[in-house]
């Protein structure tokens, strides 16, 4: 309880002072959406000319594109502190040693170390791509799919999570591979944003087995939208998000924790 | 109040091979040597002690001091601070330290200053009644008022340590660290910090462990100096004894009443002179200033003199490079051996 009011009181002081800069926080929302929205116009206008990707409409595409980058857009927001490019820099500057000697927790710090607002314009894009996918396809609606769609976008976000999570870790041993933690969460998000059967099978296999993203989007997507598994994955494999999500962040905190304990032996 | 036996901290250092084909070696194979940056320390720091904590670049101070304040875990050895183990029970223990390091902000950079003062109270979960006394307290030690308001961004630099500072004894921790606190300060600024650690040691009891490259904050604040060198404690004493042992040669100026011809005298050099005024050199273990003064006035007239120290910079430095710790060690090392032997 005392963790939580501290977080909002913390997260408080982060949203005051980009108020501060209120100028730049517009311009770079406004930026952000407009380049996620061009994204997506771009592919609309390949898929009217081309009528389908992998035998999914545009209104079929849109629902995970729409999907990915709201989940995306959140997870950015609240991982802030964990964006490998932001978590490197405290390395590299030794500004990691302060948060060691803070009587806090230490996610609790790397939490509120950072808070990108303006990350709203992406997860306010994603929500009218994924409005643009309901008015675009004939959803049944039925009770568990309305329990199961905010437990599949909070298990999506507790995914990318896991994986800036797992791109700070590294910057304990390295800050020089930024980039290549890079392609796998922003590579992530784009591949997660088309259906997956379309990609080849090792491609499918490693998405599924190794880093499960295949599990938060694709497969509850079928269930939403009545599709046959193309892949003969058990039934099971569209209700598996929420264990995806949760375990990926797991496993990427019990790796931080690893990585923390490295850096207190090192000091690098 | 601080103990430290036997501490050793090794870091592995990799070798990095350069260019394209060595990148690629660099990631198979990583060549690696061991390097004890903290040797075998042992020391013991009382409470309400004000240390200065010294050595070259290099030498194993911030290693030291990150062990001590919980930040690296040591490779071997016993540390204790307070009874606790410092990186064993992190939070509890920072909890009741506070840090300055140099140059290094630790408050929120877009906050006015007493905002993050505010935000300290919750964190250290201060009492509301404590922290208006020592803020208050603080406010008239360090000037802050004059830029209480003021975004930390836009700090001069001796605001910026003052503001640390105080945000470092909010919660009135029991061990205060400062590594280099007056490193890029005015003489103004760094006065008024040096009166402010001295306070807080005297009226609080806290105690403090300075390391600092500025000799004149150790001449000033502390009266027990530590000095280690290659990760070794070389020294540890109280500063007079630092003076007597390796402060070179004082001086002593005397202005005759007469034109002497022959002014040389024992126990003393002449290095200068200048019509009436001569200058000699001599070593406090040979003779004392009072002696040579009476040994002189006894055969000449003196109109004025004055007797000058050697300044604990030239002393420092001096040890430093003709690392004359080090060979009295070794000296004392062998005396061992042999009575072993």
């Amino acid at each position: 309880m005392e963790t939580l009011r501290l977080y909002v009181e913390l997260i408080a002081v982060r949203m005051r002072s980009q108020m501060q800069y209120r100028t730049a926080f517009v311009v770079d929302t406004i930026g952000a959406a407009l380049a996620i929205f061009i994204e997506f116009v771009t592919l609309a206008l390949v898929l009217t000319r081309f009528g389908s990707i992998g035998g999914w409409t545009l209104g079929e595409v849109a629902f995970l594109y729409g999907l990915t980058e709201s989940a995306f857009g959140t997870m950015d927001m609240i991982f802030s502190g964990f964006d490998p490019a932001t978590f490197g820099a405290h390395i590299q500057r030794g500004t990691f040693d302060q948060f060691l000697l803070r009587p806090l927790g230490l996610p609790l710090q790397i939490f509120t170390s950072e808070f990108v607002s303006r990350r709203i314009g992406r997860i306010f894009n994603g929500v009218l791509i994924f409005a643009f996918a309901l008015a675009n396809t004939s959803i049944v609606w039925t009770l568990p799919k309305l329990l199961y769609l905010p437990i599949v976008y909070v298990s999506t976000v507790l995914f990318f999570g896991g994986l800036f999570v797992v791109g700070a870790t590294i910057c304990f041993w390295t800050v020089e591979s930024i980039e290549v933690i890079n392609i796998f969460t922003y590579g992530g998000t784009t591949m997660m944003s088309y259906p997956m059967h379309i990609y080849n099978e090792w491609m499918r296999r490693f998405f599924l087995f190794i880093v499960p993203s295949g599990l938060l989007i694709y497969y509850p997507a079928l269930f939403f939208l009545d599709k046959p598994d193309p892949l003969g994955m058990p039934l099971f494999a569209l209700f598996l998000a929420p264990v995806a999500g949760v375990g990926t962040l797991f496993a990427a905190f019990a790796l931080w924790w690893y990585g923390v304990r490295h850096y207190t032996s090192t000091g690098t | 109040m601080i103990s430290v036996q036997h501490l050793c901290k090794e870091f592995k250092v990799f070798r990095h091979r350069r260019g394209a084909w060595g990148a690629v070696r660099n990631l198979i194979t990583r060549e690696a040597r061991v390097v004890r940056a903290v040797n075998d320390l042992s020391f013991e720091i009382a409470r309400g002690e004000l240390v200065g904590y010294l050595g070259p670049n290099g030498a194993g101070k911030s290693t030291t001091i990150k062990m001590l304040t919980g930040i690296l875990v040591p490779t071997s050895g016993e540390l204790h601070v307070n009874g606790h183990v410092p990186w064993r029970e992190r939070k509890t223990y920072v909890g009741r330290v506070g840090a300055v390091f140099g140059q290094r902000n630790t408050l929120w950079w877009d906050l006015p200053v007493v905002e993050s003062f505010d935000l300290l109270r919750h964190i250290y979960k201060i009492s509301e009644a404590r922290y208006r006394e020592n803020l208050d307290t603080f406010r008239a030690l360090l000037a802050l008022d004059e830029f209480l308001h003021t975004p930390v961004r836009s700090l001069s630099l001796g605001q910026l340590m003052r503001a640390n500072l105080a945000a470092a004894l909010l919660h009135d921790p029991d061990v205060l660290f400062l590594d280099e606190p007056t490193i890029g300060l005015d003489v103004v600024a760094k006065e008024r910090i040096r009166q402010f650690i001295q306070q807080i040691n005297r009226e609080r009891g806290t105690t403090v462990i300075l390391t600092t490259h500025d000799l004149s904050d150790v001449e000033k604040l502390c009266e027990r100096v530590l000095m280690i060198d290659r990760g070794k404690l070389l020294f540890d004493h109280k500063l007079d004894e630092l003076l007597r042992r390796f402060g070179g040669e004082r001086e002593l100026l005397v202005d005759f009443a007469e034109d002497y011809a022959e002014v040389s005298v024992e126990c003393a050099r002449v290095v200068a002179r200048d019509g009436l005024r001569v200058t000699y050199r001599f070593a406090r273990d040979d003779i004392s200033a009072s002696a040579l003064i009476a040994r002189l006035s006894e055969r000449y007239r003196i109109a004025d003199l004055s007797v000058r120290e050697p300044e604990i910079e030239a002393t420092v430095r001096r040890i430093y490079e003709e690392r004359l710790l080090e060979q009295t060690s070794n000296r004392e090392d062998a005396k061992h051996a042999k009575t072993i032997k």
